[in-house]
């Protein structure tokens, strides 16, 4: 089961961006009136240069920024309207993949893991199974007890992408989750991304990988200086 | 979440409570014995700041009992004169138990008080040495509880015109004097108490927020993945309140210590009083009021200091 959301209602996105822009303060606009929407189990890559917005407009999904202008729907609720315990309850329905892993370093990699489902109230036993499949999954299998300072950075990163699968959430935010991995095993965590997209996981990617980009074949955001600039459908994405 | 879902979710409820307080009880423990210095000096400072107060309750209590047992309420001893019998002695005591303002009255015979006399310690061989017993008949007059002070000096009055009394002694001044001394001390233990109490509570705080500022990573981390502010939250709280009843055990314990010290010279004193001062032991129920005192003091520091420097760790 997927977290907390309706699988029903196909017609209504589960992310809907409407006029939103998001400034910094003594910074130019980090979105310019953005808007799109993404459906129920479906998968995009957002792209552009360094600077273009793409974290920005994944934090202001995750409820880590909030929007200068717009809206920001998910699920059906608008994030500017939202208090506290409603931000606790939104966050646990999202999965999150970090550029810089935001791991504790003193916990091992299954405990890291485990820290959704933690926070979700799952008993011990269901929770050390889910995260040895999770870790499987990511390919990690066997170094449940490990240190995260004992591995790699790519390894960190997949630690990451097995903590944000794990709960199965109902939307998974991946910012470069294959930037510190091998074009093998960036092709693999794809993969395993459009796996949860096939089960009804809506699934929103930011990166400047290109040939990844070209090989999985899904929708495109492109994004240049905070305005959105193309919105590619997957049948015109070039092989 | 179709209905089935939903009441599933809700059956599931009070285990995932459980579960989350399981958890943060497990993680104030682990963060307590990861700081293992800090957690005893702040348990120590926080210890010892709760013994005075209870030291102080302990000196109080002992106050009070010297105050009754030199001030004996506001008695009134009344000596009759020497000629007096003991006929007329017990006439004059059931004409004033009528008194409406008298509660007792207690006949005390010459040799009870010569007696209670050799028991005081060095007059034994002095009273010996008499040929007769020169004491004369007392009788100890307890007023009502409820009786004026003015209806019970009246009384010590008229007495001391009774042709068959030699001298009234009226305890009433003294014991005011008693009241007096061991209020102000009383006010003066409520104030120094009090402000140990809040200086408990910015220890425990103190001790809450440095743990707090050195886990800012980690609540950050649990705030991305869900965490309610009261999940992060409860292990600082149980951390609080394993801290205050640590401290509170830490504070019986010195009261304990001190009671052990001074019981020899106490004994000796009581006893140079012909064993009249009683000293009395703190009994377990203040005790144990300090522990859940001291817990709840804890959880209360620790509450303050999450509420102010959780919500500056929030990523939004």
């Amino acid at each position: 089961m997927l977290c907390g959301l309706v699988q029903d209602q196909d017609d209504v996105p589960v992310i809907r961006f409407e006029q939103v822009s998001k400034r910094y303060p003594g910074n130019a606009n980090a979105l310019e009136a953005l808007s799109f929407a993404l459906a129920p189990a479906e998968m995009a890559f957002v792209t552009g240069h360094s600077g273009a917005g793409k974290s920005t407009l994944l934090k202001l999904i995750g409820l880590l920024e909030r929007p200068s202008h717009g809206a920001v729907t998910v699920a059906g609720r608008n994030l500017a309207q939202m208090r506290q315990r409603g931000i606790a309850q939104h966050r646990r329905m999202i999965g999150m993949v970090f550029q810089d892993h935001h791991l504790l370093l003193d916990r091992s990699v299954q405990a890291n893991v485990e820290l959704p489902l933690v926070v979700a109230g799952m008993p011990a036993e269901e929770r050390a199974k889910r995260a040895r499949a999770a870790l499987e999954k990511v390919g990690l299998g066997g170094m449940e007890q490990r240190l995260p300072v004992r591995l790699s950075t790519g390894e960190q990163q997949r630690v990451g992408i097995a903590r944000a699968i794990v709960a199965r959430p109902a939307v998974l935010l991946a910012d470069e989750p294959t930037g510190n991995l091998d074009p093998h095993l960036a092709v693999e965590i794809m993969g395993l991304f459009a796996e949860f997209q096939a089960i009804g996981t809506t699934v929103l990617v930011a990166t400047h990988d290109l040939v990844l980009i070209k090989r999985i074949r899904k929708r495109v955001l492109v994004l240049d200086h905070g305005r959105l600039v193309d919105d590619v459908p997957a049948t015109e994405v070039a092989a | 979440m179709n209905s089935r879902e939903q009441a599933a979710t809700r059956r599931g409820a009070p285990a995932r409570w459980w579960r989350a307080h399981r958890w943060a009880l497990g993680q104030s423990l682990l963060r307590l014995r990861e700081r293992p210095l800090g957690t005893a000096l702040t348990v120590a400072v926080m210890g010892l700041a709760l013994a005075l107060p209870l030291s102080f309750y302990l000196v109080q209590i002992n106050l009070d009992r010297l105050g009754q047992a030199l001030g004996a309420q506001q008695a009134l001893n009344v000596f009759l004169k020497q000629d007096q019998t003991q006929a007329q002695a017990e006439a004059l005591a059931r004409t004033l138990r009528a008194d409406p303002a008298v509660a007792a009255v207690t006949l005390k015979s010459p040799a009870a008080g010569l007696s209670e006399l050799a028991a005081l310690q060095g007059f034994g061989p002095a009273l010996a040495a008499l040929p007769n017993n020169p004491l004369p008949w007392v009788l100890v007059l307890r007023p009502r509880a409820t009786a004026a002070p003015a209806a019970v000096r009246a009384l010590a009055t008229r007495l001391r015109g009774n042709s068959a009394v030699a001298l009234v002694q009226d305890q009433a001044p003294l014991r005011a004097r008693m009241d007096a001394l061991t209020g102000f001390g009383r006010r003066v233990m409520q104030v120094l108490g009090a402000l140990l109490a809040l200086a408990a509570v910015l220890v425990v705080g103190a001790s809450v927020r440095s743990d707090i500022q050195s886990r800012v990573d980690e609540i950050h981390v649990l705030q991305l993945v869900g965490a309610s502010a009261a999940f992060v939250r409860r292990p600082y709280l149980y951390a609080g309140f394993w801290l205050g009843l640590l401290s509170g055990a830490v504070a019986v314990i010195v009261v304990l210590l001190l009671e052990l010290l001074l019981a020899a010279p106490a004994a000796r004193l009581d006893a140079s009083w012909g064993g009249r001062l009683h000293f009395a032991a703190l009994d377990a129920t203040p005790l144990l009021v300090l522990l859940v005192c001291a817990a709840m003091l804890g959880w209360l520091g620790a509450r303050m200091a999450s509420a102010r420097h959780l919500a500056a760790a929030e990523p939004n």
